[in-house]
């Protein structure tokens, strides 16, 4: 094994043979250290949270991970590679550049999407979080009208401490509902300034970085309302009963306490698929 | 009541019912832990190999699951080398079943050889002009890469996955896995191969002995070959048997069919290259050495008959089916001609290790047969309970399919 041990000897046999075995040895070691010392890097430059959103992203079924551009018919099938984050897309910015149009003006009026409303003071987050732009600068964030009817009255709820960061796609909050936890993505950068709840509609104030103006990743006016009847599609879809598939539905408005009537595990599937999080 | 580790969105059986599956092998697992543990203590007594038989169950058992188990590597290297991104849908699965054959193997071997805590001393005293330990320190090091292939999957289950430094380890790890793939792959082509050449250099055994390119005998190419041709039909295989087992779809018909196509036509070459081997072997090697081949087969059950169901029924067979794109369509012709694939490497190990000690070499000798004794079995059975309770395991509670969640929601 090593000069010096019984039965080593300086022939060619053993140096090519416990040459090449040292060699894939070291070739292990060094791609797993190698992938230690990152690890320890991305804790050093507070990584995680990007981590988190970058493996679970990839995680996701291809069906959550649908471009915006698909849901607004401008692609045929586009499947999202960048975590939903359109401001580093080359392909959003080309598509915005192709639209006649410009982008499309936030909705005058507010809306109803399959029972769900779309409001058109605010900008939407693919992971049902919004955001509305205060007159002061800052940002009030919430949960949209579809995470908060599949939610219903959260028996816990967690925020984060005011003067701490959130970052688009880390955790915003979290709510718990019938042991199912749910973490909600912040949909902006920026520092929390303070704590909402029930009454104000609204779960944190935050102070945007820079000017907070980048809000290209969220959605608003009609292709909020598109996607958010889409989403609601997927939600049926995923409560639907084993191997019956989605079918129309015959009426009615989307109940205002889904998780109620519901399974916990029923409903822990669909926090997956509604909130991005496998 | 285990529901926070299953991983979210998929459906699996109650906690009842999945204990009441693990219980029997469980069971199995108990009695072969016994048997081992007869074996470690008491010696090779416990078992019917003598001095003819120094190969038996045991060995045959290696051989083979590292030849199955050559859909791990082999799967790694066309996704992560090849760039074949459909068959991302069965890689975690190849995975855990190549760390499950070859730590399984590995534990077989630990029993054979006896006195386990002097392990480390084939390491330290290696003999490096043996094939032998070419073949332990290959598989020793491609477990160590299995298992950091294997981690990543278990970081991934979905209470691991929250704590922060498992996921970004995770994350890291699986950005050097084609590196991993990589070593894997050279690896693997080493053991394989030593391990037919292993056979291939017993000058006294004329049956498994073979002509070959420079050190290597022909046994050397054509275990690599088989093993891979195989490995995918294999996973083929598995996959289908847990989708049926548990009553999921868990992967896109499109990826059986990859599977099947790459192992029909790897095995169209390895039965050619078998054909060629066993004509020149007859004809040229044999006669070399004195003896005559029709001598290899005057004694039953291992007739000619043999020879024909490893090339013909197990080799030739499946590699047609899996080339025809209308038989490959339906899923009885595909899952029967993986099962054969199967088969037909299994039986060429069995050939290789029984039938080669069954033979007499010397004109005195008697033919001679093996039946393993009941410990030798147990612990055969063991290495297959310990296999199929992990997997288990993996697949509750670790997303060992990536498309199945999809395929689940229609």
């Amino acid at each position: 094994m090593f000069p010096g041990i019984d039965g080593f000897a300086w022939d060619t046999g053993h140096i090519v043979f416990l040459g090449a075995f040292y060699t894939v040895l070291l070739a292990i070691a060094a791609t797993v250290s190698l992938a230690a010392m990152r690890s320890r890097r991305d804790f050093r430059l507070h990584h995680e949270q990007a981590i988190r959103w970058q493996a679970e992203f990839h995680d996701l079924p291809a069906s959550c991970r649908r471009c915006r551009h698909e849901l607004s018919g401008e692609v045929a099938e586009r499947t999202c590679g960048l975590g939903f984050d359109c401001r580093r897309c080359a392909e959003h910015a080309r598509l915005l550049a192709a639209r006649s149009g410009g982008l499309p003006k936030a909705a005058v009026s507010d809306g109803v999407a399959a029972g769900f409303r779309v409001l058109a003071d605010r900008r939407y987050h693919r992971g049902h979080a919004w955001v509305r732009r205060e007159p002061d600068g800052s940002a009030v964030v919430g949960l949209d009208d579809l995470g908060t009817r599949l939610l219903g009255e959260p028996d816990a709820v967690e925020l984060p401490p005011v003067g701490s960061r959130v970052e688009v796609n880390g955790t915003g909050w979290t709510l718990t509902r019938n042991g199912v936890r749910a973490r909600i993505l912040a949909p902006i950068d920026g520092t929390v300034t303070a704590h909402g709840g029930p009454d104000c509609g609204w779960a944190l104030r935050v102070k945007p970085d820079g000017d907070g103006a980048d809000d290209r990743h969220l959605l608003a006016g009609e292709e909020a309302r598109r996607w958010t009847a889409r989403e609601a599609e997927r939600l049926q879809i995923a409560l639907a009963a084993d191997g019956v598939g989605a079918a129309l539905a015959d009426g009615g408005v989307p109940l205002d306490d889904i998780a109620r009537a519901i399974t916990p595990s029923e409903l822990d599937a669909a926090c997956g698929l509604v909130f991005l999080e496998p | 009541m285990d529901a926070p580790l299953i991983v979210r969105g998929l459906r699996r059986c109650s906690t009842r019912r999945f204990l009441a599956w693990m219980l029997p092998w469980a069971a199995l697992l108990g009695v072969g832990l016994l048997a081992i543990g007869l074996c470690l203590v008491k010696g090779l007594n416990q078992t019917n190999m003598d001095n003819r038989f120094a190969f038996g169950l045991w060995i045959f058992l290696d051989l083979a699951v590292i030849a199955l188990g050559a859909g791990a590597f082999f799967t790694g290297f066309l996704l992560y080398i090849l760039r074949r991104h459909e068959l991302s849908a069965v890689i975690n699965s190849a995975v855990v079943i190549g760390f499950l054959c070859y730590s399984g193997a590995i534990g077989v071997l630990m029993v054979d050889v006896g006195q386990p805590l002097r392990a480390w001393f084939t390491f330290w005293h290696p003999n490096v002009h043996s094939m032998l330990t070419e073949v332990t320190f290959c598989i020793t090091c491609y477990l160590t890469v299995l298992a950091f292939e294997y981690l990543p999957i278990v970081l991934k289950n979905r209470q691991l996955r929250r704590i922060p430094s498992f996921l970004v380890f995770e994350f890291e790890l699986h950005k050097v896995m084609p590196v991993l793939a990589g070593v894997g792959t050279f690896l693997s082509f080493f053991h394989q191969g030593s391990l037919g050449g292993l056979y291939g250099v017993l000058r006294g055994r004329p049956f498994a002995f073979r002509d070959g390119f420079a050190i290597w005998p022909s046994t050397f190419f054509l275990f690599i070959l088989s093993a891979i041709a195989v490995g995918p039909s294999f996973v083929l295989l598995t996959t289908w048997l847990v989708g049926k087992i548990s009553g999921r779809t868990l992967v896109r018909p499109g990826v059986f069919q990859l599977l099947a196509r790459i192992s029909g036509w790897l095995l169209a070459v390895y039965v050619a290259a078998k054909c060629v081997d066993t004509l020149l072997w007859l004809n040229r090697t044999v006669p070399r050495t004195g003896a005559a081949p029709y001598q290899f087969y005057a004694w039953e059950p291992f007739g000619t008959w043999v020879l024909f169901v490893e090339i013909v029924a197990f080799g030739l067979a499946p590699a047609l089916v899996f080339l025809s794109r209308r038989l490959r369509a339906r899923t009885g012709w595909l899952v029967g001609a993986a099962t054969l694939a199967c088969a037909g490497v299994v039986t060429n190990r069995f050939v290789m290790t029984i039938q080669t000690l069954t033979v007499p070499t010397l004109p005195f000798e008697p033919y001679m047969l093996y039946w393993p004794s009941w410990q030798e079995v147990a612990t055969f059975l063991a290495v297959v309970a310990y296999a199929v309770i992990v997997y288990s395991l993996s697949f509750r509670y670790l997303a060992l399919f990536p498309q199945e969640r999809e395929l689940q929601q229609g």
